[in-house]
């Protein structure tokens, strides 16, 4: 490597490093300090931050409701696994389904909590209309303004927005499975069942687990449409999570605070993708 | 004689193509379909409900089904959206195309030097910069904050250019490094030999070769850095300093719905416009980072 070569790279590599562990950092060292309000204050206060989200309803409640979220992955594996099943049956125009499955993946999340906002409206929403329409009158709630349905109306958003990602990539795990060993098991008599649990679910571990991790890394992350969608977390704080909190936090300017719950978020993010990359790069 | 063997010998092939497209109709297939439309409806739903909205007028919106179409459409929404969106839709365009660019470059450079120099702990180091990816950024933003205003760049359209592009290229260099892998070392490999340096071997060899790649990855950053929130929120200001689309759009809640949706079927369209003319660079874009991990074991390809 020639020295001009190395300049490059240390200089790109500490702009990436200044800001994304330079900010872990500074987030960790602000944690052990009292500082609330506009004006830095670095006095030290030990552990009491961290003691007191221990303490914070409002702290459990949102790590609670960030792990609820977490029900979107097997809901939106299962709906993804069962469209690209069905799209690897040889399907005509296999194409156009595909693009319209995964459209939503391409949306702002600020935009679909806006377009799901006018799903879920109680008044003249589209889901109650259509609820109401064939009977189910019944089911009709106020969905994000009520504090008992909120966290399902988010869920079916980002349910709707990630399916079609868990199809594209499980579709892509079923294509890999080699034809000449499905025709050989079924020339031996082999029950589609049998070809499925035998042939073609082994060839899906390692797509559904990175399904499995880039989902909950999006779920750790998800704060836009919540954010949008429940007007900042509302009604009252039952739509907060762990992201939801911690920008109120920063918000509010409770720095130290709000560092705090961020750091707890951050060892949660951690705690998933130490395994998956150890995992993934074991080989080398 | 000959003529008329050759033109039977094409008819029969063609009827037996035929019969082969058109197979026999079996219920099996038919439920298939169904199932398959009925899933692109309710996938469509949300869309089509919100384009429809977004052409009522405002005593249409709030008194008629929402799934039918309006009766008389109107632009008069979007005209009013525009009116409050057209500039933070500039600035999301101004600084999404410099940190697209910005990030795309970086990270195919770094992308290059992973892939084809190996020095100690090259792995390691890969490691903690692709792990940048998944750092959940709520947790940072306050930091972030100050960051930037030290930087004397809050609220400026290239605070938010700087602010991507450095998130933007751990999940570049990420992806280049992936593509480059499938450039054999031996290419690089005698291009030093002929005493090549660095830089050369780079214009000549990695560039040329990344076509694909970088068509991926724009796409890719675009759609991120243009639907991006929380940066914007925090860093961007008013719609007259940096105020990205998105945060514009989020202040909409609470007006009239069909203007809130006309806002969101215009933030939405740049992105749509894209995946509509590149949508197969787009499936390759959502297969490529999540699937290359596997191909990552591979050592690189020696073909001599």
């Amino acid at each position: 490597m020639r020295k001009s070569t190395l300049l490059v790279f240390l200089l790109i590599f500490a702009l990436a490093m200044v800001f994304i562990y330079g900010m872990i950092g500074w987030n960790v060292f602000v944690s052990f300090t009292g500082w609330t309000g506009g004006t830095p204050s670095y006095n030290l206060v030990g552990l009491s931050n961290y003691t007191k989200l221990v303490h914070d309803p409002l702290f459990w409640g949102s790590f609670l409701r960030t792990l609820l979220l977490f029900s979107v992955i097997p809901i939106s594996l299962g709906i993804g696994l069962f469209l690209a099943i069905l799209l690897n049956q040889n399907v005509k125009g296999a194409r156009i389904f595909m693009i319209i499955y995964l459209m939503p993946f391409a949306f702002s999340l600020v935009v679909t909590g806006v377009v799901w906002g006018r799903m879920f409206a109680p008044s003249n929403g589209a889901v109650n209309t259509i609820l109401r329409a064939i009977g189910l009158g019944a089911l009709a709630s106020g969905w994000y303004t009520e504090s008992s349905t909120v966290m399902l109306s988010v869920i079916i958003a980002t349910v709707w927005q990630f399916s079609g990602y868990c199809m594209l990539i499980l579709l892509a795990g079923l294509k890999s499975v080699s034809k000449k060993k499905i025709d050989a098991a079924r020339s031996k008599g082999a029950s589609t069942l049998r070809i499925y649990r035998d042939l073609v679910f082994p060839r899906l571990a390692i797509p559904i687990l990175t399904a499995v991790v880039v989902l909950m890394i999006f779920t750790l992350k998800t704060f836009d449409l919540i954010w949008v969608m429940t007007s900042q977390g509302q009604p009252g704080t039952s739509a907060y999570t762990l992201p939801v909190m911690v920008v109120v936090q920063a918000r509010g300017l409770f720095i130290a605070y709000g560092a705090a719950a961020g750091n707890v978020l951050v060892a949660l993010v951690l705690l998933i993708i130490i395994p998956y990359l150890y995992w993934i790069y074991r080989k080398r | 004689m000959g003529m008329l063997d050759r033109f039977v010998a094409k008819v029969t092939a063609f009827t037996k193509t035929f019969q082969k497209k058109i197979a026999p109709i079996r219920p099996k297939r038919i439920a298939l379909y169904l199932v398959l439309i009925l899933f692109a409806i309710v996938f469509l739903l949300p869309i089509w409900v919100a384009f429809m909205t977004s052409l009522k007028n405002d005593t249409e919106v709030d008194n008629s089904n929402p799934l039918l179409p309006p009766t008389s459409p109107t632009s008069s929404a979007y005209s009013k959206a525009l009116g409050v969106l057209g500039r933070p839709m500039i600035n999301s365009l101004v600084f999404t195309i410099g940190a697209v660019l910005l990030s795309v470059l970086l990270g195919s450079i770094l992308g290059y030097i992973f892939s084809k120099f190996k020095f100690r702990y090259h792995n390691l180091v890969f490691l903690i910069i692709v792990a940048g990816t998944f750092l959940p950024y709520t947790t940072i933003v306050y930091a972030l904050v100050r960051l930037i205003s030290g930087l004397h760049l809050y609220t400026t359209i290239p605070g938010l250019i700087l602010t991507h592009t450095a998130y933007g290229i751990p999940v570049c260099a990420f992806m280049f490094r992936n593509f480059y892998a499938d450039i054999p070392q031996s290419t690089i490999d005698k291009a030093r030999k002929r005493g090549d340096g660095d830089w050369r071997i780079y214009r000549r060899i990695i560039l040329p070769a990344s076509g694909t790649a970088i068509v991926t990855v724009v796409m890719f950053q675009f759609t991120s850095i243009w639907n991006d929130f929380l940066f914007g929120l925090f860093l961007g200001g008013g719609p007259t300093q940096a105020e990205p689309a998105t945060v514009a759009l989020a202040g909409l809640a609470g007006s009239h719905t069909n203007l809130l949706m006309a806002g969101a079927m215009l933030v939405f369209l740049p992105v749509f416009l894209l995946y509509v003319f590149m949508g197969r660079y787009f499936v390759r874009y959502l297969t490529g980072p999540s699937e290359s991990p596997e191909k990552e074991i591979e050592p690189t390809p020696e073909l001599e």
